[in-house]
Parts: C-alpha cells; structure tokens; sequence
C-alpha cells in the first residue's frame, strides 16, 4: 500500500492503541471488551448456574471438590464500527492557498483511521460536501487507501451539512474532522441522538492558527460561504475579533461536552499526529 | 506664452497637491481576505483611512492630476503672443454705388496697404465684409455694387477687424476710401464714430455723377395734380432724357416718342377706395393710403407693394421704355406733400437709365468723422475688454477631458483597493 503524503504519519501513529471509551456489543471477535461474556480463554470470574445456563459452561472440577454448581465466565472482545465524517465546506479551504486546516483535517482523519483499523476495526469515511461521499465501515487492508484517495480527490467547496451524517453513518464511534462553522444546532441534535444509541461521537475542531491570529494589516474579511458578509478587521477590529472567536470556542466545547460528546480542538500548529495520539491517549485513560 | 486668468493656475495646483495628499491618506477599502470566522468581526465599517509615506495607485494619481493641471491651464485661457509690428492698418473700401471709379478706389487702398504693415479690408455698401484675403485684382475688375452705402456699418465691422489686429500691433490706423456721401452717413454714425479711439483717416474718391436731376418732364404738370407738389421744386435743367406722363392708354404718338429714346409713364387716375398699402421703390418705402391698381406683366419691376406684388413695372421699347404705375392717388389728403411720398413720384417719373445720387457730406460732418485728435487707435484700448479667443485652450480642455475618460477606465482596470 502506497501512503503518499500520509506515510510520515502513518509512522507516527504506528503502535497506538484506541480503546474504546465503554465496552462495546459486537460478535465479531476484536480488541475491544464486549458487553457479552462467552467461553473465550480469558478468565473472567464464577457464578453460580442458575437455570438455563449452559451446562457445558459448568466447572466440573469446582463442582467435584466442593460439591457447588459454579458457571466459568470468561471475557469477550470484539470490533468496533468507526466511521471519521470530514467537514469539506469552504471554511476548510483556509488560509489560501495552503489550505492547512483541510491538510490537517484529511491528516487527522486518516491518523484516526489507521489507528482503528491497525486494531481489526472497520473504518469508513464520510465526506461532507455538496456531493457527499460515503465509504462504509470496512476492515479490509484497502479500505485506508479509499479514504486517502477520496480525501485526496476532494476540494471543499461551498457549504455543507454536517447532522444528517451524523445520524445515517453505521458505526458505534464517529468522529467529526469539522470547523464547526456549519449548522451548529442540527449538528449538536444529531449528536445527542448517537449517544443515547450508546455511540460514541468524538467532535474534532480544526482550528486554523490564522483564525486564532489573523494578519496585522487591515483587511476586509469575506466569509467563503457567505460572500455578502464583508467586514474589515484592522487594529481597532482585531480586539473584539478576538474576544468574540475565543469566547465561541468555549461556549461551543462546553456546549458539546454537556450532550456527551468528546471535543478535542486540533489547532493547526499541531502536528496531527500528536491529535491522533491525544485523542487515542485520552481514550485508553477514560477506558481505563 | 501668457496667461489671461492665471488664477486658475494657482487654484488647479492647489487641486493637484490635495489629490497627492489624498493618495497618501485615504479612506479606503482594505484588500479582500477570505476568512471563515469573519462573522466573529465586529460589523460597523468597511472602509479604513491608512497614511503611507508613498502615494498609492500612482498611474491614478498620475492621470488625475493631469486632468486637474490640464483643465487649470483650459480656464487660464492661454494665449500666444504674438510679434508686434508698430502700426495696423484698417481701410474700409466703399463699394457703393456712390463710388464713380470702383477701380481707382480699389487701386488707392492697395497702395495704402502697400508699406507691409498688417491690414484688414472691410468693403461696404449697404453692408460691410471683411475680406480675409483680398484680391486686388477682382476688386478692381468689380462693377459697383447698386446699393447705398452704409458708413455705420463701415465701422463696426472696422471695429471688430481692428481688435483683431490689435493683438498684432502697437496701434491700428483707420483708413475710410470713400466719397462719404451724406446718404452713406445715418444716425448712429456719429455713436460709432465716437467709439473709435483715434483718427479716422480720409481717403476721398470721386462721387459718382448725379444723372438723376439731367432730365424733365415734357410737360409741366399742374399744381392741382396729386403729382404736382412732388415735380414743382425742380425739374427747371433741360436734358437729354425726357419723360412723358399719360393719363390712359398710351397713343402711337407716345410710342413714337418711347421708340426715340423718351419715357412714357402711364400713371391712370382713380377715384377707387383708398387702403392703407406699404410701397417700396429703391431704399424709400412709404406706408400710405393708396389704391392698387391692376398691372400686366411687364420685363422689369420698377416698385413692389409691401406683399411683393408690382407696384410699377416698365419694358423696353425702342431707344425709350414704356413703365406703368399701379399707384392710385387720392384726391383728398396731405399724401402729396410728403417728402417720402414725393422721392418715391420722382422715382416713378425718371427717365429710364437714370441713376439718383444724393449729395456728398458737408465739410462739419467730414471734420466730425476725422475727429479732433490725430494719434491713431491704441491697440491696448482697443483689446481691453475684448474675447480672446485662443484655440489652446480649446485643446488644453479636451485633453483634460481625454485624461478623465483615461482615469476612469484605469479605475475600473485596476484592483478592487484603489479608490
């Protein structure tokens, strides 16, 4: 598999584990504890048989030396289904013309997914554009090669919505590469539907530094999705600029964080490779 | 070069050391920058004022100030001095038929004009032309012309010629080539005279021969006759021509006497209504009670009513005419004794051929169209207050409008940021 662009990070993120945050249903056998607790060679505990029990499960020796019915109970593992949707709106065509916060989206999507999928999850891709494309979950071995081609083939362009991907995708954990300069609200509904069908909605902001810092000279900004909005930003501009972006930072992590959904922003100047760690980092401590 | 309004030059520098300074410090909209969290910027302007220490848009500011420098220099009306010799010449050439030689007098103001000085000729009868560039030889080789003179209209375009000139000389010399008949001279003669500024030089020429008072009547007519008072004062010279005056058709006799070189006039009496009618015959006009009497067609038209239609017709007949007058008199009334009525009977009565000259000006009228002063006209006097008109200026504008059709599509080309 050729990994392009993408091979200093798929080094980078080699050997990283992304547990899942709880334990997850699922027959297929993966790394990740299931919710089911069957005959695998995993000792868990005993308990006692209660009827309907299956008899082949009963602890012979135990019932020999002590004359008690106990049932062996082992641990199950098992895969989970990840789908990554990236925001491809034209808010992620920026600064021009590096675009770096759609590199840095594409980087983080991809570094999530070799993450999952060096795990036997399957992994799918949904890109939110006026077209959208979707990949299903799968665990082939070519499945990281469609997504970096489908990420590589995109340009984001015009505006996109985020939710109705959100609520369709087939996967227990989805992860949101976004601005979230789109429809703030469907979004924030769409994740509360996931999470009360016990998914797992990671919401990853991708946050330009220039957004952060725009450039000293006075300039008129134009909004690429709204043209019509015109507005200079120069040294008496800049402060309230300021003001305002950080304080819809917080408002908007505190306002996901509260419907259960894990936000982790992802400024530029990040090495993507470290997002991909901190979030497969912060989700082996909260397994943990 | 000088400048008659060089105001408009401090003021058009003015103009372009304020759009200097306006390039430098400008309000002005900053150049576009796509930002996705541009809704987060305070929304209250979009035009910023920034100083530089170099101007902007320098092709702009290039093109504009042009156009100010070019339009100040158009309304400073710039004109271009020319050389100046010592004295102009202005010779008004009577080419009425006042004049008896139009050649000798075309010939005497050629030699006036003959010391290189720069001239303008203005020929007159009852109006005046310049002549831009005269040629001698046609003027001379000119019959003269039938009208009378006018020697006020003489001098207003003598007038304007001498501004003219003034732009090219110290002074300009008016030079009259007339016989100053005292027809040529009317009221505002005297006004016109006053406003030359100088000398008017005369140039006398021979007066044409009066062959208006060499003829008669054959027969006196009496004093009771609406004719009469108009024939009585004169008319005592025998002469060669003869006019005879017929009541009615005209006899073999009165045909005979045309054919040997006489005038019949058959003027026929009316006792019809009388109407007020306007008559003209020559330069008299007359508005009068009067009857219109039938005519028929005749070769020459002698007088016109006021509508055109003949009032007098005469054809030739043998050495002699025959004329026809279509003018009823009526018994009553003090229209006889009129002199504008009688200039216009003697008229009727002349012998076919005969030209009327009036009298040459008296020596006061002379002595007052001189004047009393013998400097000639000062050029300063006579361009104070006069239009010049000089094309540069004329340029200069349309430049200056070029240069702002020019600054708009610069505008227009050029990148959003320029103002």
């Amino acid at each position: 598999m050729s990994a392009g662009p993408y091979g200093a990070l798929l080094d980078a993120v080699r050997g990283v584990r992304w547990p899942a945050a709880r334990r997850v249903m699922g027959a297929t056998l993966g790394a990740h504890p299931s919710q089911l607790r069957g005959n695998s060679s995993e000792f868990s505990e005993f308990r006692p048989y209660r009827q309907g029990d299956d008899p082949r499960r009963l602890d012979w020796r135990l019932l020999a030396r002590s004359d008690r019915a106990y049932v062996r109970l082992t641990t199950d593992r098992a895969t989970m289904r990840t789908s990554i949707i990236v925001d491809a709106s034209a808010s992620m065509a920026f600064p021009q013309p590096a675009l770096d916060k759609w590199r840095h989206a594409r980087e983080i999507a991809i570094g999530l997914a070799a993450v999952a999928h060096s795990e036997a999850d399957p992994v799918g891709l949904a890109i939110a554009s006026e077209r959208p494309i979707v990949l299903a979950p799968r665990a082939r071995r070519s499945v990281l090669l469609e997504m970096m081609r489908s990420l590589d083939a995109t340009t984001p362009a015009g505006s996109a919505s985020l939710a109705p991907l959100v609520s369709t995708v087939r996967a227990v954990r989805v992860v949101v590469v976004t601005d979230l300069l789109g429809d703030m609200d469907a979004l924030l509904t769409a994740s509360r539907l996931r999470i009360a069908t016990r998914s797992e909605v990671i919401v990853v902001h991708v946050v330009a530094t220039e957004e952060l810092d725009p450039p000293g000279d006075a300039v008129l900004a134009v909004d690429p999705e709204a043209p019509a909005m015109r507005r200079v930003l120069d040294g008496a501009m800049r402060a309230g600029y300021v003001a305002n972006y950080t304080r819809w930072l917080d408002e908007t992590a505190a306002s996901l964080r509260s419907a259960g959904v894990r936000y982790v922003r992802a400024p530029t100047s990040e090495l993507s490779s470290h997002v991909v760690r901190r979030i497969a980092g912060e989700s082996v401590r909260r397994g943990a | 070069m000088t400048f008659l309004a060089p105001w408009a030059l401090a003021i058009g520098a003015l103009g372009a050391v304020g759009m200097v300074l306006l390039h430098l410090v400008a309000l002005q909209r900053p150049a576009a920058y796509v930002l996705p969290t541009t809704r987060f910027i305070p929304d209250q302007r979009t035009l910023v004022s920034r100083a530089a220490t170099r101007p902007r848009d320098l092709l702009l500011l290039a093109l504009r100030v042009l156009v100010l420098l070019a339009a100040a220099a158009a309304f400073a009306r710039p004109v271009v001095t020319p050389s100046r010799g010592a004295v102009a010449r202005v010779v008004l050439l009577d080419r009425s038929r006042a004049v008896a030689d139009p050649a000798d007098a075309a010939r005497r103001a050629q030699a006036l004009v003959r010391d290189g000085a720069p001239f303008a000729l203005v020929t007159f009868d009852s109006s005046a032309t310049v002549q831009p560039a005269p040629a001698w030889d046609t003027l001379s080789a000119a019959t003269h012309s039938t009208a009378t003179g006018s020697l006020s209209a003489a001098l207003v375009a003598g007038r304007r010629a001498a501004v003219s000139l003034a732009q090219r000389a110290d002074s300009v010399e008016l030079v009259v080539v007339s016989p100053v008949m005292s027809g040529e001279i009317d009221g505002a003669t005297a006004q016109l005279r006053a406003l030359w500024p100088g000398v008017i030089h005369l140039e006398r020429v021979a007066a044409r021969t009066d062959t208006a008072t060499s003829w008669q009547l054959e027969r006196a007519i009496p004093l009771d006759d609406p004719l009469g008072p108009a024939m009585s004062p004169s008319r005592a010279q025998r002469g060669r021509a003869m006019t005879r005056l017929v009541r009615g058709a005209p006899s073999p006799a009165d045909s005979a006497f045309a054919r040997a070189g006489g005038t019949v006039v058959r003027w026929d009496t009316t006792s019809a209504r009388s109407d007020a009618e306007g008559l003209a015959l020559g330069d008299d006009v007359i508005v009068a009670s009067v009857v219109r009497m039938a005519l028929p067609v005749g070769v020459r038209t002698r007088a016109r009513w006021a509508d055109g239609t003949p009032a007098a017709i005469e054809t030739p007949f043998g050495a002699g005419c025959m004329r026809q007058v279509g003018v009823g008199i009526p018994q009553a009334g003090d229209l006889p004794l009129r002199p504008g009525f009688q200039r216009i009977v003697r008229g009727f009565l002349q012998p076919c051929g005969v030209v009327a000259a009036t009298q040459v000006a008296d020596s006061a009228t002379i002595r007052a169209l001189v004047g009393t002063t013998t400097a000639k006209a000062s050029a300063d006097v006579l361009r104070a207050g006069s239009e010049l008109s000089s094309p540069l200026a004329r340029w200069l504008l349309a430049l200056a409008l070029l240069l702002a059709l020019l600054e708009l599509v610069a505008r227009v080309k050029l990148p959003a940021e320029a103002t």
